[in-house]
């Protein structure tokens, strides 16, 4: 197993030990130095009950991983016995009831304590607004803002910002010049293609998204193409070709209407990887196509299921062809419970766009059926689509911290 | 919760994160301050196989100056920034909107660098670059470049930044002394993130004058219309909303945000009007 | 010496440890050996299972329902008629039924490798149709959560005085639909639970964070199969309990079965995702109520209808059907009317097994009944409070009885509504109304009162037909050989301070400051039996107890003293931490140490029990003793947003005799709280499949400190004429009425834009929705008017 060697001073005292370096900050010092007094809530960063000084500045250990503070030093809520100021706020919190099951105090003294020595004497809404990283279950907050402000009254800010940072001037360094350098993005050889501009060739497509009562949420998207109907559902009826056009996907096998492949996917930091099987089947008199599919991603243990509807019509243009697709897709699984749906739509619409752009570039005449942007073959439109909500469903994590 | 297994590797310089990226082979993930990243990993949301520790590099916490614009690294702290550990050269813009990020002990850790390239489109950052028309630094094996932040963020979480890239600065026009701000963010709580953000610029001196609509769930928008009808008033027309740019204003959230429902529309025209009339009262 | 006992204000026993970090969770323990624990647990609301692969190599680490030699599934009995139990078994046993489930257990030396082990498991599902909602399991052809039920109730009950007269003659008729949000409870320290075997006792020790230790050890034994006398449940440090902890958890059973089996310690904690995903277990009702009135909106009948979203198991010991019946028993509320009617529907679904919160089903049902009152308000064009104030049962009433046969045993529950119109100055509200913001925004003011049963007993549980009902609570007392006093009770601290407040009581006998009084809880071994700590009980049972035990002792204290001081037990008095003859006294060290060490020192009729008692006690009426509130709430509603600010809060409240002032209002603030996350923010989204859409705190927004407000509060003090002290329990109360409070004010701010709400929790959205919605059918009706 990969293991690190650090050394962080914990309460003055160094400790060096041989770590596993997905240990987190907050179980190096419950786990390893044995200090329980650090407490663990959400490990989502949120809830502040992990709240530690690192190097002399209050943060979360439980999202600050013990290998990034190698070299670091650490103050817990145990390493606060001779501080004047700690001890102030212990007998506030007790007198005012700051605290009932305990759980929070750790974190909420860390926090106290640093805005006592940041703000100095204060208005009570300031003194809220510096808690509101630590969430206590118990108390309302009335004892905790009334200990903290009765501890900062009289007092001044003990704790100066440092001077600004003194600028190199830039006669010395190379600087770009805005206008000349917007380098092109290296975007077309990039693995996970970027979705394209939603203009197809001609004609524009439309995306509507609504769900259904059953878990399935459904996307329209209409694309029009330079070519006769006849000569689009014959080119539709190449399978790979037509999944070709999702970024990511593989087809394995394909025997008649049974395929099976994986589809891969990325949003920001989140990977996932489907593996599933699908059917694919052809209405000839309704010129409709239906491909269905279900995928599991054993990384999340997510699982997607999800079927593309296309019927191929005459365009009012002559010799054009309207192809209408009806995309359903539903989730399971941990990559599922998370809600912010907007975010979902437009995950979801640049796909589609992405794919109604490159079905249409590989429909026009003259085509040799490879989509611009696609790298490999690429297969399973289906699940494509499936897991491109997949990812676009991981809701408002984390960003911006 | 507990994070997979990975490698650590703890950068020393440009150099070596580049070559520890190219190394992982699209299985590596740069971390600054990890208050994005930590809590994926935690959840098993994100999986790598190498993560790349930025926080010891020394050319991110770079600051250079020329006559009309400031160069920073990547790696300041949210909280740097709001306790004026730079320069100020926005009148006070970035070390407010700092102030309003998340809370203060994840601003400790926290950095400017690692919000932008997470791009969450509810983020504070990315909406501030793209109405302070900043350009962002990136550091690739075959050199540095130079990128637009609407052009940067492809969406949500989605960004043009490669497996073998770093996002390693920003380069922030100097405001004029007459130039104004207003930034009018929608939480339902304090260090949450915004439901709507409207945020604007006003500095002709400097040829800026900028309407952004951000926290749409997916890259920020200018409201070119609007910019243009501010531009042709003067800011203290903002301040009761004169009505030719509030015609313009709804017209152009009600176009741009044609496929979101009428609430999400009403609180993001909310956000930018009253950003509007903030900046004129400023 | 200041005075400790009953009534003082002074400091909690029990926070000196905590501010110093050396508080002791489960998480916080560690022993030789010690094992972490990881459940791999269902993706699906409804599946079965068709294969579970094992990672080679991974015998004797990794559990399915099969390794569970000798374990036997929770089942909650029940003796109400129609009432269908379920088979629980701790791991999903053929079929999973909720997202969160547990379906394989992990061991290995530390979570993360646990958590690998999981990963490294694959289980092949077939997915079943989902139950997602009430309605959805009501459905005619509903496929079956339990396939050996005839349909998805898990019970259909409900209360009927006969409306039918009242529906044909009222004069005014309202009809409404109310919602409240799935939730999860959320105590900053999840569930939690260590156990091992002790040799030397030869017992199977439990370390659980749990509300009701000794009903554990029940629950543990039936399904284990083993004499009680064999487990031990101790509990430490709870880290918030708020109802979670109050039933028996599968994750307790399967800890306990490792360490049975195994001999070895075995310890889980669970984290934030799984409370927030499998722990999403309480609070959802859907309501239709009809309400009829006179012209001055004097109630006359209530005609209501309700569903609850069960999930899918009966929890033990309290079952599926104490939230339907705690709702038909309290959907009347403080009011005095005899005309109702109730039906509930308890529908098991595919979600986690709902579970009481604090306030249990009266936050629902305070929500429902208060924001009628208000609606009946505005049809007949009066102040709500009026309304409110002609309907509530009078201070002369008492004790009073109502339809449902609740008996009220004191209080003045018109003087509470009174006193918070006073505080809350609604004459200056209504005339800022008037005048209208400056920042646009709309102000609103809303009421709310309600009734907590608190305690009830023997007769209340015995007719909601649960297999284990509270009777006697008991407690121990004990002087030390050098006066001090030990005090035992087997309910436990769950934050709520009872180590405080049992040794107040002691201290009020005894006359013995509460820095010599020790209290320890909750231990089996070590303490006499209590249900535990729920229902807003402690302080009545525990109390109660503690009190009669302390008596007890002081009388055998008075007969050594009196010996020693050669005076008849009559003159001895306990006063100040002494024992006093007239002007002469001793230290009740000099009792102890005549009891202790000089046994020649005694009367040789001495008391052979010596100088400790356990007594036990539970109240003259056990129907339970009714504490009650008024809440109310200033709201700005802005209308361009949807967002609410509460600008001003007032409490009301009247608990009996207040034994330490200060927790009282802890209480009361922490409950409020809750209430007001349940108003404004929280909720737990459920999609079509089952699959819960809150997982993170991101999405799940618990209330901080800028959304709570400074809260002002004032008491009344009517002591229950049943209970010892006349003490009434806290607890719960302050859960109740936030909801009912603030949108009672929102829709007071919304009344000028024709918008109501009826849904908690009032999100920007749904206001925003609700106001766009009501323009809408203005600008609608405009047009029809043109």
């Amino acid at each position: 197993m990969n293991r690190v060697s650090v050394t962080i001073a914990v309460n003055g005292q160094p400790f060096t030990a041989s770590i596993e370096p997905r240990q987190h900050l907050a179980d190096f010092l419950r786990e390893t130095v044995g200090l329980t007094g650090t407490h663990l809530g959400c490990e989502q960063g949120v809830c502040g009950a992990c709240t530690v000084e690192i190097d002399g500045r209050p943060q979360r250990s439980c999202i600050a991983f013990a290998a990034a503070c190698d070299g670091s030093s650490v103050r817990t809520v145990e390493g606060f016995d001779d501080d004047p100021t700690m001890q102030e706020l212990r007998e506030a919190f007790s007198t005012h009831h700051g605290l009932q099951c305990g759980f929070c105090t750790p974190g909420m003294l860390i926090t106290s304590r640093d805005i006592v020595r940041r703000c100095g004497e204060t208005d009570e809404r300031t003194i809220r607004e510096e808690l509101s990283g630590n969430l206590c279950r118990c108390t309302g907050y009335m004892g905790i803002v009334a200990a903290v402000g009765s501890v900062c009254r009289g007092k001044a800010p003990q704790v100066k910002a440092p001077p600004a940072a003194t600028p190199v001037r830039a006669a010395a360094v190379h600087l770009p010049e805005p206008a000349m350098a917007a380098t092109a993005p290296r975007s077309a050889a990039r693995p996970s293609a970027a979705p394209a501009p939603a203009a197809a060739a001609f004609g524009a497509s439309a995306a509507t998204t609504a769900g259904d009562g059953a878990g399935w949420t459904a996307i329209d998207q209409s694309i029009t193409v330079a070519a006769t109907p006849d000569a689009v559902w014959e080119a539709l009826g190449d399978v790979r070709r037509v999944a070709s056009c999702l970024p990511g996907a593989e087809v394995e096998t394909l025997e008649g209407e049974a395929l099976t492949g994986r589809m891969s996917v990325r949003f920001g930091p989140i990977k996932a990887r489907f593996a599933g099987e699908g059917t694919v089947r052809r209405d000839e008199p309704a010129r409709t196509g239906r491909v269905t599919g279900a995928g599991r991603d054993s990384g999340s243990g997510s699982q997607a299921a999800g079927e593309v509807v296309y019927r191929v019509a005459a365009a009012e243009r002559p010799d054009s062809t309207t192809v209408a697709v009806t995309i359903r897709y539903r989730l399971t699984g941990t990559l599922a419970q998370f809600s912010r749906g907007a975010l979902v739509q437009d995950f979801v619409r640049r796909m589609a766009e992405t794919f109604a752009a490159n079905l249409s570039a590989s429909l026009a005449p003259g085509a040799d059926g490879i989509p611009p942007q696609a790298v490999k073959p690429a297969e399973m439109n289906v699940l494509a689509m499936l897991v491109s909500v997949v990812a676009g469903r991981i809701r408002r994590l984390f960003a911006g911290r | 919760m507990k994070a997979p297994v990975f490698d650590y590797h703890r950068a020393s310089s440009v150099q070596d994160a580049l070559a520890a990226l190219a190394d992982g082979r699209g299985d590596a993930k740069a971390m600054a301050g990890g208050c994005s990243l930590g809590p994926m990993l935690n959840l098993r949301l994100a999986r790598p196989a190498r993560v790349v520790d930025l926080r010891h590099v020394p050319e991110l916490r770079r600051v250079e100056e020329t006559e009309d614009r400031l160069v920073i690294g990547a790696l300041w702290t949210h909280a740097e920034i709001e306790d004026g550990a730079l320069p100020d050269i926005t009148n006070g813009f970035l070390p407010s909107v700092a102030h309003g990020i998340a809370y203060r002990a994840v601003r400790n850790r926290g950095t400017i660098g690692g919000s932008v390239a997470h791009a969450d489109p509810a983020a504070d950052w990315i909406t501030t670059l793209l109405t302070l028309d900043a350009r962002l630094l990136i550091h690739a094996p075959d050199g540095e470049r130079q990128a637009s932040i609407d052009t940067f963020m492809l969406g949500g979480y989605s960004t043009e930044l490669g497996d073998d890239e770093l996002l390693s600065g920003f380069i922030l026009p100097k405001l004029s002394g007459r130039g104004r701000w207003a930034y009018h963010k929608i939480c339902r709580k304090t260090g949450e993130f915004a439901k709507a953000i409207g945020a604007v610029l006003h500095d002709p001196d400097r040829g800026l004058v900028r309407v952004v609509c951000g926290a749409i769930e997916r890259t920020p928008i200018l409201l070119e219309e609007t910019s243009a009808a501010l531009g042709r008033s003067s800011p203290e027309a903002a301040a009761d909303l004169a009505p030719v740019l509030k015609g313009v204003l709804k017209d152009e959230i009600d176009r741009r945000l044609a496929d979101h429902d009428a609430v999400f529309r009403q609180m993001h025209h909310t956000a930018v009007s009253r950003a509007l009339a903030e900046l004129g009262s400023k | 010496m200041s005075h400790t006992g009953i009534g003082a204000r002074v400091r909690r026993k029990e926070d000196a440890r905590h501010l110093i970090g050396r508080g002791r969770f489960v998480g916080d323990i560690r022993m030789p050996g010690l094992r972490d624990v990881a459940f791999l647990r269902s993706t699906y609301a409804h599946a079965r299972i068709v294969a579970i692969t094992r990672p080679a190599g991974s015998e004797g680490s990794v559990y399915t329902v099969d390794d569970l030699a000798g374990l036997s599934p929770i089942v909650t009995r029940s003796t109400i008629p129609g009432y269908k139990e379920s088979t629980h078994w701790p791991l999903a046993s053929g079929k999973v039924r909720f997202v969160g489930e547990p379906v394989v257990m992990a061991v290995a030396a530390s979570r993360a490798e646990a958590e690998d082990l999981c990963d490294a498991v694959q289980v092949e599902f077939d997915p079943l149709p989902v139950i997602a909602s009430s309605e959805a399991g009501r459905a005619p052809d509903a496929p079956r959560v339990h396939e050996e039920w005839p349909d998805n109730l898990f019970l259909e009950s409900g209360f009927d005085s006969g409306v039918d007269e009242v529906a044909r003659t009222a004069p005014v008729k309202v009809t409404r639909e109310y919602r409240t949000a799935r939730q999860c409870m959320h105590p900053m320290e999840g569930k939690g639970v260590l156990a091992y075997w002790d040799y030397q006792a030869s017992q199977l020790v439990v370390v659980t964070s749990t509300q009701v230790p000794h009903m554990i050890r029940t629950g543990l034994a039936e399904c284990l199969g083993l004499d009680q006398s064999r487990i031990r449940v101790a509990p430490p440090d709870v880290g918030g309990g708020f109802g979670y902890k109050c039933v028996l958890q599968p994750e307790e059973v399967l800890i306990a079965w490792l360490a049975l089996t195994r001999k070895t310690p075995f310890r889980w904690v669970e984290d934030r995702r799984e409370h927030l995903t499998a722990g999403a277990n309480t609070r959802q009702h859907q309501y239709r109520v009809t309400a009829y009135a006179d012209e001055r909106g004097r109630l006359l009948g209530l005609d209501a209808e309700v569903m609850v979203d069960t999930g899918a198991y009966s929890v033990w010991p309290f079952t599926a059907c104490l939230e339907p019946s705690q709702i038909a028993g309290n959907l009347p509320g403080p009011y005095d009317f005899q005309a109702y009617r109730c039906k509930t529907y308890t529908v098991a679904t595919n979600k986690p097994a709902f579970t009481p919160y604090r306030g249990v089903a009266r936050t629902g049902v305070c929500f429902a009944m208060e924001l009628t009152i208000d609606a009946i308000a505005r049809a007949v064009g009066r102040e709500p409070v009026d309304v409110r104030a002609e309907n509530l049962v009078t201070a002369g009433q008492m004790p009073f009885t109502n339809v449902t046969r609740k008996h009220f045993d004191s209080g003045d529950y018109p003087a509470s509504l009174q006193r918070a119109r006073e505080m809350i100055g609604m004459e200056a509200v209504r005339a800022r109304q008037g005048s209208g913001e400056p920042d646009g925004r709309h102000i609103g003011l809303g009421f709310a009162t309600y009734t907590e049963q608190s305690a009830h007993g023997t007769t209340v549980f015995s007719s909601w037909g649960l297999s284990v009902i509270p009777g006697y609570d008991q407690a121990s007392v004990k002087i030390t050989p050098d006066g001090g006093v030990e005090v035992r009770a087997g309910i436990h601290t769950i934050g709520q301070g009872l180590e405080t407040t049992l040794a107040q009581v002691a201290s009020e006998i005894l006359t013995i400051p509460i820095e010599r009084i020790t209290v320890t809880l909750g231990d089996t071994a070590t303490t006499p039996y209590s249900t535990g700590a729920y229902a807003s009980r402690g302080i009545v049972m525990s109390g109660g107890a503690t009190s009669k035990a302390a008596q007890t002792v002081a009388g055998q204290v008075r007969r050594i003293a009196a010996h020693l001081m050669k005076c008849a037990p009559e003159e001895v008095e306990l006063r100040d931490g002494r024992i006093f003859a007239g002007n002469r006294s001793i230290a009740f060290a000099d009792v102890g140490f005549a009891w202790y060490m000089r046994p020649d020192l005694l009367p040789t009729d001495v008391d052979s029990r010596g100088l400790e008692a356990t007594e036990a006690y539970k109240p003259a009426v056990d129907s339970g003793v009714f504490s009650y509130a008024t809440h109310a709430a200033v709201v700005a509603v802005d209308p361009e947003t949807g967002m609410v600010e509460i600008l001003d809060y007032v409490i009301v409240e009247d608990c009996g005799r207040r034994v330490n002032p200060m927790i009282v209002e802890g209480q009361a603030y922490g409950g409020t709280a809750q209430g007001i996350g349940t108003a404004l923010f929280e909720e737990s989204p459920y999609d079509d499949l089952g699959q819960p859409l809150a997982s993170t705190l991101l999405d799940y927004l618990l209330p901080g400190p800028t959304e709570l407000p400074s809260i002002r509060m004032d008491h009344f003090e009517t002591l229950s004429p049943y209970s010892a002290h006349g003490v009434k329990g806290v607890g719960e109360g302050g859960a109740i009425a936030p909801p009912a409070a603030i949108v009672n004010a929102i829709n007071d701010a919304l009344a000028p834009l024709g918008a109501e709400l009826t849904e908690v929790p009032a999100t920007p959205e749904r206001i925003l929705a609700a106001i766009l919605a009501a323009r809408g059918r203005r600008s609608a009706g405009q047009e029809n008017a043109a």
